[in-house]
């Protein structure tokens, strides 16, 4: 459904968006998971066709995507990261004024707006003001527009900053039926919790590259497969530490003055040997924490910095 | 509809939708030239008169002179005429009791009472109190003239009537030199308020409603249309539509609107819809501008109304571009206000045609071409920049 390939944008001095190559197939939710200034809304901009490319390209369902490529922005449904909507007009008329842009008229505009009314669970405030929403509902409604014309390719960029997290629940419950349905999602996001719950295929991106790319458990064997524990107490730590080295799952021992740090493969496994081990070598331990991977580690692992940074 | 209607009514709906705009764009304005043309309108220099006392053939025959004098008569009270006279309502009160309609009748000398209040109008209405006074005075010492001869008094009206009616009376014709006056002549007392007011109004909401220009870049609505299947041409098309469409609607209800609630004469209506209908292009345009360069509602707004009402006033639609003096006069030819309230003058004042108006009808289309071309760029890479 989306092709990109060697997407690059520079802004003057700064490269934005450098190389970036991706595919989303049908029924699939591909994630691009970074933090802030990544990138990500740049190439969000470029395959919605919103501004030009330096260099690369994209194809939505084989069609070029550019500024003024209006048969491709037919395929696409744009859910931007602010809310995109007029706040002096209805949600109904905000529905039936996007919809006439998507060249959808008549009766067919109104059933269309009404099913996504009922989708987004607004049918009973359709005629209010938009500007009396809730927040969470204003976000219901910028994704209910970027529905309207059953788009082949649905692009939410960060649809969950700023909303409550009952909102946020029904709005990640929406892109999971939409997937089951059949349409491809672009799904941008810094929340970790979101791409893994989400995405079939996650690309991790940094400073306009993309560090990494495949599903969750692909990512995160890119650090080895190893969990952490820390171990927390007293005693006679340098002992312990020594003892826990010859463990064969400990990998690694730190110490950090207030307890042990341990790299280990298979944590919940080799848990009981280790607090065996540390209580026989003298420590008395009072909590033990066993950290498994997750994406958070995948792109500290790759980059170097944590991803709220 | 097409994504150029749908952005053009949509613009027009949130226009009308805001509640302020509702009085400011179409109360307001009303009320204005109600106001202007009751204050200085043409009629308002009418001299008024109040005759207090019973009624009488003394005071019949007087409000009957007055009246043809161009004079506006009312009958009251001594003491509604003593207010009207403290409050200015009135120009001259005349205090007439039953004796004098009695002397009056009997041909004797009546003493009237005369009263002229402060206003320096007044003064002229007295004279012409003096003159109807005179006439009355005339008349009635005909008929009793011709009754002490033995003519009985139906018959000596008649043979007066008669003599009045055969009698080439010299008339004369006032030619005014002030160029100035003869400017205003032919117009209604609301005509004048309703051309400057029009101009003015359409050219000051359109600017301040640049605004929603603006709006639409900070929703981020912007990047939501241009994700859609249209082309930044139709996008800015639209909203050039939408301006316009917000510009004659105003305009439209404010000429209808005036036409049918204070009688405006608009003269040839087809070509006075078509000055309006070039103006509302260069008022939208100005509106495209100030929204595509301005990225702040406030400063928009301030902007749109300080400039519309600098532009207003240069443009004649506060004081008449005719009372401005010479350099005044030809700086104010730098606004559209200006060749709009000429044309339209041509029109109301004088039966222009559309010959006659076609200067103005150019220098307004001229106008309009370039700054729409102006504010097309500027929308466009305002878009540009929103993205």
């Amino acid at each position: 459904m989306l092709a990109v390939h060697s997407l690059t944008k520079r802004f003057g001095e700064l490269t934005a968006v450098d190389g970036v190559s991706f595919h989303i197939r049908a029924g699939e939710t591909y994630g691009l998971l970074g933090p802030n200034g990544a990138g990500k809304t740049t190439i969000i901009s470029m395959v919605a066709g919103l501004i030009p490319a330096n260099d690369g390209t994209v194809h939505v369902a084989g069609r070029p995507m550019t500024p003024a490529g209006t048969e491709a922005k037919r395929t696409i449904g744009l859910v931007p990261q602010e809310l995109a909507i007029y706040p002096d007009l209805t949600a109904r008329e905000n529905l039936l004024f996007f919809g006439r842009l998507q060249g959808i008229t008549g009766k067919e505009l109104t059933r269309r707006a009404d099913e996504v009314l009922e989708l987004i669970g607004l049918a009973d405030r359709a005629g209010d003001l938009t500007k009396k929403y809730s927040g969470g509902m204003k976000r219901r409604l910028n994704i209910g527009i970027g529905l309207l014309h059953r788009p082949g390719l649905l692009i939410l960029d960060e649809p969950t900053v700023g909303v409550d997290p009952q909102s946020r629940n029904a709005i990640l419950e929406s892109v999971e039926r939409l997937s089951v349905e059949g349409m491809a999602v672009l799904y941008t996001t810094h929340y970790m919790e979101e791409a893994e719950r989400l995405c079939d295929r996650i690309a991790i991106i940094d400073e306009g590259r993309i560090q990494a790319e495949g599903t969750r458990d692909e990512l995160i064997t890119l650090t080895g497969g190893v969990d952490r524990i820390n171990l927390r107490g007293g005693g006679s730590m340098a002992r312990a530490a020594e003892a826990l080295r010859a463990l064969p799952a400990v990998r690694r021992v730190d110490s950090d003055g207030t307890g042990l740090l341990l790299t280990v493969s298979d944590g919940p496994t080799a848990l009981a040997g280790i607090v065996t081990g540390a209580g026989h070598a003298g420590m008395s331990v009072t909590s033990v924490e066993v950290v498994r991977p997750d994406l958070e580690s995948v792109f500290l692992h790759l980059t170097g910095k944590a991803l709220r940074d | 509809m097409s994504p150029l209607l749908a952005i053009a009514a949509v613009e027009l709906r949130r226009f009308l939708r805001d509640r302020s705009n509702i009085f400011f764009v179409f109360i307001f304005p009303l009320m204005l030239i109600l106001l202007l043309g009751s204050q200085f309108g043409a009629g308002s220099g009418q001299g008024k008169v109040a005759i207090a006392g019973p009624e009488s053939g003394l005071a019949s025959a007087l409000a009957a002179e007055l009246r043809s004098a161009g004079v506006a008569v009312t009958a009251s009270g001594a003491d509604a005429a003593r207010a009207d006279l403290s409050r200015g309502r009135t120009d001259v009160a005349l205090f007439l009791d039953e004796a004098d309609g009695q002397a009056y009748e009997a041909g004797r000398t009546a003493e009237l009472g005369v009263v002229m209040a402060s206003q320096s109008s007044a003064q002229a209405v007295l004279q012409q109190v003096r003159t109807a006074v005179q006439a009355v005075s005339l008349g009635r010492g005909q008929l009793a003239a011709l009754a002490g001869a033995g003519v009985p008094e139906a018959n000596a009206r008649q043979a007066l009537d008669r003599a009045a009616a055969q009698t080439a009376v010299p008339t004369v014709e006032i030619v005014d030199t002030n160029e100035v006056t003869r400017a205003f002549r032919g117009l209604g007392r609301f005509d004048l308020g309703a051309a400057q007011q029009v101009l003015l109004f359409v050219f000051l909401s359109s600017l301040t409603g640049a605004v929603t220009l603006i709006q639409g870049r900070r929703f981020g609505v912007v990047g939501r249309v241009m994700s859609a299947p249209v082309s930044s041409g139709q996008v800015v098309a639209g909203q050039a539509l939408g301006r316009f469409a917000i510009a004659a609607v105003q305009g439209g209800f404010i000429m209808a609107g005036t036409a049918l609630l204070f009688g405006v004469e608009w003269g040839n209506l087809w070509l006075s819809a078509l000055v309006l209908v070039l103006f509302c292009a260069v008022s939208a345009a100005a509106a495209m501008i100030i929204g595509s360069v301005i990225d702040h509602d406030s400063a928009a707004a301030g902007v749109g109304v300080g400039g519309g009402l600098v532009l207003g006033g240069l443009g004649g639609c506060m004081v008449p571009p005719e009372f401005f003096p010479d350099t005044l006069a030809a700086i104010s030819y730098a606004t559209p206000h200006r060749w709009a309230y000429d044309a339209l003058a041509a029109i109301q004042r004088r039966g222009g045609t559309l010959g006659d108006i076609l200067p103005q009808l150019g220098v307004l289309a001229a106008m309009a071409a370039a700054l729409l071309l102006l504010g097309a760029w500027l929308l466009r890479r305002s878009l540009n920049r929103a993205l």
